[in-house]
């Protein structure tokens, strides 16, 4: 037995040598940004975190400060839509953040609001506005949308990376805190060496990618996005792509609007500001889509469900159908992302800026993973 | 209980510390029975779920009592029958579906290889090779030891008796090392290796299943890369787990026998079946080609039959072997390419001993260009077989073969072999020109960088069980 508790001490002594020099040279290429204030958590590919989704679960702390924030949520088109610093640098009165997350649905826009949750105390809840990007394609059921065979059936990306280091616990109702998040912070630190480990994996496969194909991903670049013009092939095979992405022949899914009703009824009970952006698409993809009748029916109504509540304001942008501005049948090129970017901070100018929070007493309204949402009255719990 | 559990390692502490704690023979024999108990439970949600398997071992330990009692071949056939009958009922073989199935769920796992240790004691002890009478609490430990419950290795009663509670590993130093060593690389290449090659298999192989618009070459090219991963993946998860299971029972004093050795370095089909998963062929050979080569010799006694009574009972002991593993019609079709693999192999060597003589058939099988090739065709027939393992639904198997016809398999099949036997020999040769100088060597072995290098390891697996973020689960559990 003295054999194997020597060997056990001399194992756990070595790999925590292995362990203090890597979360050292951690700190070395990668510096933590300051720890509180806006982060562009689209640049996640810049940073130790590599990816939005985990970047936004290990790095949404800086979320919690006293100042009005204006956190963006949504799918890819509001990350690439809105830059964080274009719409910062028109926006004073707030510190903007851009949680949009590529891939998104509803469920995970939801998801991701909890997250920033779990992170501030309920007295700075009142400081948010949340702008909500939408458009049909993240009206997918999330067991549609999440079945790829390397995950758990119907687990987001932000699921995946609340599990991935144990920070939470899979149960039949969802993800459960096993770190506090108070604790969000320590545990990132703890986890630092794997994370550089990560990045250092992805670096190397990126590296092996350029050796094989000249490019580090399969990314385009911005410059190379700006001069793309969709062909005729593609705009059919796009079509095709989003009949077999959405899981239904022609209309978008009802759970999904009632979570997105669910979730600003919540937000707007806990005296949180919500603006909804109806994200425009190219005139082509809007006019062939059988889901855009049906979406636009859906927003109509909740435009008319909460267009009188005083903390809801919506932004549409209609007229930036133009082809020749997207890229493919989604997302907006640089040029148009600048032109979305200063209309919203326009219109969160007049909305936020113009404006103090309500300082009513707000119901404490907790979302849950699943559908469910339970609204709890102050000083009850 | 999943090997890359935070329980396991919980469990598996829990063991070592307790066995370790006395010398007693009979308190460690309590300490692994506790074990697999625990071990057996960690798999239920609920205790009906293993009253069938409580079953099967009862029924097991009834024929085994019977034939101490009288060692009488009906006795054994009206005991192997019912063993088998139960097994294929609990195992819910969809040839079977006839008979029905408990109106419950309940634990299957470990059933295929507690299968194995019941006849292998029952066969012995009509043969007289056992003449130890086995007690319920040994029956159990040895039926059901948690290092080999799930998928082996295949033990023998009369090895595990030896050290049954009896520590016949002498632990130091260097064997408690070369255990956690072991270990690790068991780890390494089932979270690293086996991990990634089936991450890349789960994402390549829907090109295959499902329609696209791929050309000739590119659908050979993607199935070439599907079933090479698979097979990537097969070995790494067994051979893998193997590493962790023979390392573990060298910390509780025990040598498990090993599965694998060197399978891809095999020269022919037949000696690739004795390098790849060797406790289950071996079984298969002492009780299934052995005794049924003996039975056609008896009933066709003639010399120049012997051969091809030789390539008859490899044909229908690789064939039981194949359809062992699963329960559709697709693994039949498995143990027959592997009886027909195994056939063939055999028949060319009696074609070549017979056409070239002994001498210069060993000349041959000696050459630089036929060893190579023949290992490449060899590992190329394994790597395609085994398409029936990851596509076990005949509809889908039929459509991947008509997508891909004659041409396509033959194609895909060279292509395989010949980037095999390529790759062998380059590595084979670089092999040969690296010669590790002596002061490098002495660096290696010191305390200092083989603990390093070991805890490296660990910081590789952990690394990398967070960036595939599923937990890899054991391949043969479902067989």
């Amino acid at each position: 037995m003295k054999y194997i508790l020597r060997q056990t001490a001399l194992t756990l002594v070595s790999f925590a040598f292995l362990y203090v020099l890597l979360a050292a040279a951690s700190f070395v290429v990668f510096p933590d940004p300051s720890s509180a204030g806006p982060r562009d958590f689209q640049a996640a590919e810049q940073t130790l975190y590599m990816t939005v989704p985990k970047y936004v679960v290990l790095g949404r702390s800086v979320l919690d400060n006293p100042d009005r924030k204006v956190i963006l949520v949504g799918a890819s088109n509001t990350g690439v839509g809105f830059r964080q610093k274009l719409v910062q640098s028109n926006l004073g009165c707030a510190q903007v953040s851009n949680l949009a997350m590529g891939g998104a649905n509803i469920s995970e826009v939801r998801q991701v609001i909890n997250l920033v949750h779990e992170v501030q105390g309920d007295q700075k809840r009142g400081l948010n506005t949340f702008v909500i990007g939408l458009w049909f394609g993240m009206f997918i059921d999330s067991e549609v949308k999440y079945s790829e065979g390397d995950r758990h059936r119907g687990e987001t990306d932000i699921d995946i990376e609340r599990y991935r280091y144990g920070f939470y616990h899979r149960t039949p109702d969802g993800p459960v805190a096993v770190l506090p998040a108070k604790w969000l912070d320590a545990g990132v630190m703890a986890i630092r060496p794997f994370l550089l480990l990560e990045k250092a994996a992805r670096q190397a496969r990126a590296g092996v990618n350029l050796v094989l194909t000249g490019r580090r991903t399969a990314q385009r670049t911005d410059d190379e996005r700006e001069s793309v013009v969709m062909s005729d092939a593609e705009k059919k095979k796009a079509l095709q792509y989003w009949k077999e992405t959405m899981g239904r022949a022609n209309d978008i899914s009802p759970a999904q609007v009632e979570v997105l009703r669910q979730t600003i009824h919540a937000l707007l009970d806990s005296g949180e500001k919500v603006v909804l952006v109806n994200l425009p698409i190219p005139a082509w993809h809007r006019d062939a889509s059988p889901y855009q009748p049906s979406y636009l029916r859906a927003l109509t109504d909740l435009l008319q469900e909460f267009g009188e509540q005083p903390n809801f304001s919506s932004l549409t942008m209609d007229d930036l159908d133009n082809d020749l501005d997207y890229s493919d049948e989604v997302h907006a090129k640089r040029h148009l992302a600048d032109i979305w970017s200063t209309r919203l901070a326009s219109k969160l100018d007049s909305f936020v800026c113009l404006e103090t929070p309500e300082k009513s007493a707000p119901k404490i309204t907790t979302l849950r993973s699943s559908e469910q949402v339970t609204t709890v009255a102050p000083g009850n719990n | 209980m999943s090997l890359t559990s935070p329980l396991f390692f919980a469990f598996l502490a829990t063991v070592v510390v307790a066995y370790h704690a006395s010398e007693s023979v009979a308190y460690r024999r309590f300490v692994l029975g506790a074990a697999n108990a625990v071990f057996i439970a960690s798999y239920l949600n609920d205790v009906t779920q293993v009253l069938p398997l409580i079953a099967f071992l009862a029924l097991g330990y009834v024929c085994v009592s019977a034939l101490y009692l009288r060692q009488s071949g009906l006795l054994l056939a009206s005991g192997v029958v019912a063993i088998l009958c139960c097994y294929i009922f609990l195992k819910r073989f969809s040839f079977f579906e006839g008979l029905g199935q408990l109106p419950f769920p309940y634990l299957t796992v470990g059933l295929s290889y507690i299968l194995f240790r019941i006849l292998h004691i029952m066969i012995d002890v009509r043969s007289g090779d056992m003449t130890e009478r086995i007690g319920p609490l040994a029956f159990f430990r040895f039926t059901c030891n948690f290092l080999c419950f799930v998928s082996g290795p295949i033990q023998r009663y009369q090895d595990f008796s030896a050290m049954d509670g009896r520590a016949v590993v002498q632990l130091d130093a260097s064997v408690v090392y070369a255990a956690f060593s072991r270990i690790a690389t068991g780890y390494v290449k089932f979270v690293i290796v086996a991990a990634t090659a089936d991450y890349a298999f789960t994402f390549l192989s829907p090109h295959l299943l499902q329609p696209s618009g791929l050309t000739f070459l590119k659908l050979c090219a993607v199935y070439a890369t599907v079933a090479s991963l698979y097979t990537v993946y097969l070995y790494f998860n067994f051979s893998g787990y193997m590493d962790i299971v023979i390392g573990i029972g060298i910390l509780l004093g025990q040598t498990l026998p090993e599965n694998f050795d060197r399978p891809f370095s095999a020269r022919s089909f037949l000696e690739f079946w004795q390098r790849w998963h060797m406790t289950l062929s071996q079984w298969f050979k002492f009780y299934l080609f052995n005794p049924l080569l003996m039975f056609l010799m008896t009933w066709l006694p003639s010399p120049a039959l012997t051969s091809y009574l030789g390539v008859l009972a490899f044909f229908i002991t690789f064939g039981v072997m194949g359809v062992w593993h699963g329960t559709t019609a697709v693994f039949v079709i498995y143990g027959l390419l592997m009886g027909a693999g195994a056939s063939i192999n055999k028949l060319w060597q009696v074609a070549c001993t017979e056409r070239l003589g002994k001498k210069r058939y060993r000349a041959l099988t000696e050459s630089t260009t036929y060893v190579y090739l023949a290992r490449g065709l060899t590992v190329g027939y394994f790597v395609l077989a085994l398409t029936c393992l990851w596509v076990p639904e005949l509809p889908q198997f039929t459509h991947l073969l008509a997508r891909l016809g004659v041409a396509g398999v033959l194609v895909t099949f060279v292509v395989v072999a010949a980037a095999f036997a390529m790759a062998a020999l380059s590595l084979d040769l670089i092999q040969n020109r690296i010669r590790i100088p002596v002061s490098l060597s002495a660096i290696q072995n010191g305390e200092i960088t083989k603990n390093l290098h070991l805890a490296g390891k660990m910081m590789a697996i952990v690394a990398v069980a967070t960036l595939l973020h599923k937990a890899p689960d054991f391949v043969y559990k479902a067989f």
